[in-house]
């Protein structure tokens, strides 16, 4: 039997979320003395989401499409740049945050020379400094 | 000695001076719990205008709103800005019940500091111009007799559309549904659309559609008749022994700042009730001047978590504190 | 006649010369405030309140109403060049608009965007002007059933925006709806999968899921190639910078579908823009000769939505005018600047206040007039923004969803969430997972709850009172019959596959 495929995990994935939402549903009111209590409703999509989710891997399980994970390294490693950028934002301020991300994603991403990155860097994040604060009032995070 | 006399002197001198305090010299942060256009958020920015028109703070009063988690978002922002003087808040009703029913709102009015207490809202009872019910007690009686089946529309179950609803219900014996709109302009469109049978409102959002026509109202949710409603009975005068549960607005400030601050605030806010603009604002919302100092404020906020608590309890809703 | 002598009245304001400077100011405002994403007209609106007290009122309400429309025509100019909807309405005209400008077509579909938004804003000032009171009441008669049929109605369009897998499209919707449903319960104060966390107590934010999911999402897809140096590819030449007669012919429907479906959701308190241009986006699929074409950069997958999210604007200004009902938090802000000038909006606002209403009423036809002067000749410019490198276009989408997802709240903690549904985005564009769906989920999710509660609350728990009022039951039959859709598809495909042996 062929592994089952990205369809089938993802599946899986959602199911157990939609389990974990039945769980949390059925620990609120179904039925109040006024009307429906709050675990009414999610407790039916929860279920629905059991219900396709099992579909969902039932049928796909023979199939084997597998996604083109080629790329995903790099996307990932966008993101976590991303998600390293966001994490300093309190502490270094947007400014700096977003100009090191778009250094990193200029050099390390696009392989465009050092000296091409920063110019990159400091331009965009001095055009942001003109745009937002500047003329709009809006406030950087 | 009479270098210690020439002291005491100085001092006696300087005391004033001293105690003159803190004046605000860069603007001042207003934080609301709602997005622009919210009740607070209208109610802040009247009140920095007018302090503004009556020069009685030499600084600009900015509205920051952080809305978010029903009110929570807004007091725990306070409360982490401990001993920052250029912060105040506005504060309402949600702000003083929802410690009591949700669990994450662990910052209560005691945790800031009060300030003063400016406005009471005052709330009539009305029902669509073309329903059967002249006075409050045809409605409880039309509902005693259909138990469940008259609606009323109003906020959240928290909210002093169902805490008035509550008090009436447990000492008529009567019983009526609530249906929760989270919007104002919903409620209404439900009563006018003949969805439900009465609301709760408050007087400014009632006025021109009792001018109009098309909603009447029964009874008044005060202690004393308002001016705008001469001929309106009080629910006590409409025969319901129900004490009204106020809905209240004002100020607070940051935990942990100087003495001199409460006080300077105290000041500013006791002079604005005092102004003609103050007045006339009030009088155009058809608000109730509810005016209370610190002091006030604070023993008010007590009695007004237990008078809380007894009426959310008989309502079934679980307490968190 | 009395609408005409009205007219006149209003028009006699309107042209002033210093209200047309209002109303010049007013609208480049809102355009700009619509393209940033995340800041809208609502704190705009809100900035600019000290100022108008310097004015006269009627000046002000055209500056303030300038913003509110003219921030519907700059939402689209980021949701088809980057796929950022500046706007919550713009989701929709992302799906197609920026599928236009992969393919070369950014302009046209700017161009298209703006037409659809002038030719649909004007009908929604005229519906404004001619129909508002008895429109008003007969909106009255929508109530929580109705609204559930409605919503449903509006998820019912999920099995048209599906793509190739019905069941990950379900599925998409079911987590928008759980999404939709974090947060404090407001019928019982109960928390619900907040995970402990105090931000998430008042939910979660449907600009910032939209943002990420979208925006972020389709940068990090795109991180995956190394060469991409041009972002997209950008047309040369001034014919292909403006939709073509052929454009304007297939979007002939798509223009009178969105100006009626916008301006009647409108009308109704509560629904608002988003919805309007989702139910138009699904109308316009149901009845096209092609709708294999829509998700790929239909011409008139762009302006179906744009019409509705700008009549729609005229729609939602006839129950805050007459009834004194805000639709939309714009709405709200704007009936509060109302009352601090010192009016009592009401039944009686607009008899009683005639110069002001016609006065902006006619301000109203004067500005999309202005807008569609402005945006048409800087649809070349606009297009011109995708000229830039890959390198710097993405860092810069990143940078104005950060931003733009601040400026709501200030909070650190929605960034971070940003960031996260954009991984969600990239996850579910890699597992072919489409997230249109997932937005209508979210969208509606809340008030489908809500509606649906309220009725059971109303009718003492009988479903029953679903079916038996008229209205809700038309559109819950409507719902259920585009359901089916597939269904029957699938049946036919059965059956012709069964002739051929």
């Amino acid at each position: 039997m062929k592994a089952p495929g990205a369809d089938f995990w993802s599946g899986l994935a959602l199911g157990g979320l939609g389990a974990y939402i039945v769980f949390e549903a059925s620990r609120w009111e179904y039925l109040g003395p006024d009307g429906p209590g709050p675990g009414f409703f999610p407790l039916w999509y929860g279920i629905a989401m059991v219900a396709l989710s099992l579909a969902l891997m039932i049928f796909t399980f023979k199939e084997n499409e597998s996604v083109d994970w080629t790329g995903a390294r790099r996307a990932l490693g966008a993101w976590a740049a991303m998600a390293v950028s966001v994490a300093a934002l309190k502490l270094l301020g947007f400014l700096i945050c977003f100009a090191a991300l778009t250094f990193f994603i200029v050099a390390v991403m696009y392989r465009r020379p050092p000296a091409v990155a920063a110019i990159t860097a400091v331009a965009s994040a001095a055009a942001f400094y003109m745009v937002f604060p500047l003329a709009l009032g809006v406030k950087l995070p | 000695m009479r270098k210690s006399l020439v002291m005491v002197a100085a001092l006696a001198f300087a005391a004033p001076v001293l105690a003159q305090g803190f004046t605000p010299t860069r603007p001042v942060e207003v934080v609301v719990h709602t997005g622009p256009g919210g009740g607070s958020d209208v109610l802040a920015r009247a009140v920095a205008l007018i302090i503004e028109k009556e020069k009685l703070v030499p600084v600009r009063m900015q509205v920051a709103n952080k809305p978010g988690g029903g009110g929570t978002v807004a007091a725990a922002y306070l409360a982490e800005k401990k001993g920052e003087s250029h912060t105040i808040g506005f504060f309402t009703g949600v702000w003083l019940t929802n410690p009591l029913t949700i669990e994450k709102a662990n910052v209560t009015l005691k945790d800031l500091t009060p300030i003063a207490r400016l406005v009471l809202e005052p709330a009539v009872i009305a029902v669509k111009a073309d329903a059967p019910y002249k006075t409050l007690g045809d409605f409880v009686n039309a509902a005693k007799q259909k138990p469940g089946e008259l609606k009323q529309s109003g906020g959240s179950i928290t909210s002093r559309d169902n805490v008035v609803r509550q008090q009436l219900q447990k000492v008529s014996g009567a019983r009526w549904a609530f249906i929760s709109f989270p919007g104002g302009g919903e409620r209404i469109a439900a009563l006018l659309g003949g969805h439900v049978n009465m609301m709760v409102i408050e007087p400014a959002e009632a006025g021109e559609h009792i001018r109009a026509g098309n909603i009447r109202v029964l009874a008044q949710v005060s202690d004393k008749r308002l001016p705008a409603y001469p001929g309106v009975p009080t629910l006590k005068e409409a025969g319901f022994d129900v004490t009204p549960v106020p809905q209240v607005r004002g100020v607070v400030a940051p935990p942990g700042i100087p003495r001199e601050n409460v006080v300077y605030w105290e000041g500013v806010f006791k002079k604005l009730s005092q102004t003609e603009s103050w007045k006339k604002f009030l009088a155009d919302n058809q608000f109730e001047d509810g005016y209370q100092g610190a002091a006030d404020l604070a023993k008010f906020y007590d009695d007004f978590s237990q008078q809380m608590r007894v009426v959310l309890q008989e309502a079934g809703i679980k307490l968190v504190r | 006649m009395e609408i005409l002598s009205g007219l006149m009245q209003g028009f006699a304001v309107a042209l002033q010369p210093m209200n047309l400077l209002w109303c010049l100011l007013g609208v480049v405002l809102g355009t700009v405030v619509g393209v940033m994403p995340g800041l809208g007209p609502p704190a705009t609106i809100a900035m600019l309140l000290p100022l108008t007290f310097l004015m006269n009122p009627s000046s002000a309400i055209i500056m303030l109403a300038g913003i509110y429309y003219g921030a519907k025509y700059g939402g689209s100019t980021t949701a088809i060049l980057l796929n950022v909807p500046g706007e919550s309405a713009s989701v929709a005209t992302c799906i197609d608009g920026y599928q236009m400008a992969r393919k070369g077509r950014a302009g046209p579909a700017l161009g298209i965007a703006a037409i659809a938004s002038f030719i649909a804003g004007t009908f929604g000032v005229l519906g404004l002007m001619l129909v508002a009171p008895p429109l008003a009441k007969m909106a009255l008669a929508f109530s929580s059933p109705e609204y559930f049929a409605l919503m449903s109605l509006g998820l019912a369009m999920v099995v048209l925006l599906a793509g190739r897998s019905m069941i990950k499209a379900l599925l998409a919707t079911l987590v928008g709806l759980w999404i939709a449903g974090i947060g404090i319960d407001p019928f019982s104060t109960t928390a619900r999968f907040t995970f402990g966390s105090r931000e998430l107590l008042s939910g979660l934010d449907f600009v910032i899921v939209a943002i990420g999911v979208f925006a972020i999402g389709e940068v990090l897809a795109n991180m995956e190639g190394r060469e991409a140096v041009k972002a997209l590819p950008v047309p040369k030449g001034l014919r292909n910078l403006l939709p073509t007669m052929q454009d304007m012919k297939d979007s002939r429907f798509a223009f009178a579908n969105g100006s009626i479906i916008g301006f009647l959701i409108g009308v109704l308190p509560g629904a608002g823009s988003t919805i309007a241009s989702f139910i138009s986006y699904g109308v316009e699929k149901a009845v096209s000769r092609r709708p294999e074409e829509f998700g790929k950069g239909a011409v008139e997958g762009v302006a179906a939505p744009e019409a509705a999210n700008n009549s729609e604007t005229g729609g939602a200004l006839v129950p805050m005018l007459t009834l004194a009902i805000p639709g939309s938090s714009t709405t709200a802000i704007l009936l509060a600047a109302l009352v601090l000038w010192g009016f009592k909006p009401g039944p009686l606002f607009i008899p009683e206040n005639p110069a002001m209403f016609w006065g902006l009423v006619a301000s109203m036809y004067v500005g999309n007039l202005m807008l569609l002067v402005l945006n048409l000749p800087l649809v070349p410019l606009f297009a011109q923004v995708l000229r830039a490198p890959a390198y710097v276009l993405y860092p810069a989408i990143l940078g104005i969803s950060v931003v733009g997802v601040y400026s709501t709240s200030g909070s650190h903690f929605d960034v971070w969430l940003l960031a996260g549904f954009g991984l969600m985005g990239y996850l579910m564009r890699k597992l072919d997972y489409p997230a249109a769906p997932l937005i209508l989920g979210l969208v509606l999710g809340g008030a489908l709850e809500r509606a649906l509660r309220q009725s059971l609350m109303m009718s003492e728990g009988s479903l029953s009172i679903l079916v038996t009022r008229p209205i809700s039951a038309v559109m819950l039959s409507l719902a259920v019959l585009i359901l089916l859709i597939p269904l029957f598809n699938k049946f036919n495909h059965w059956r012709l596959r069964a002739l051929e042996k």
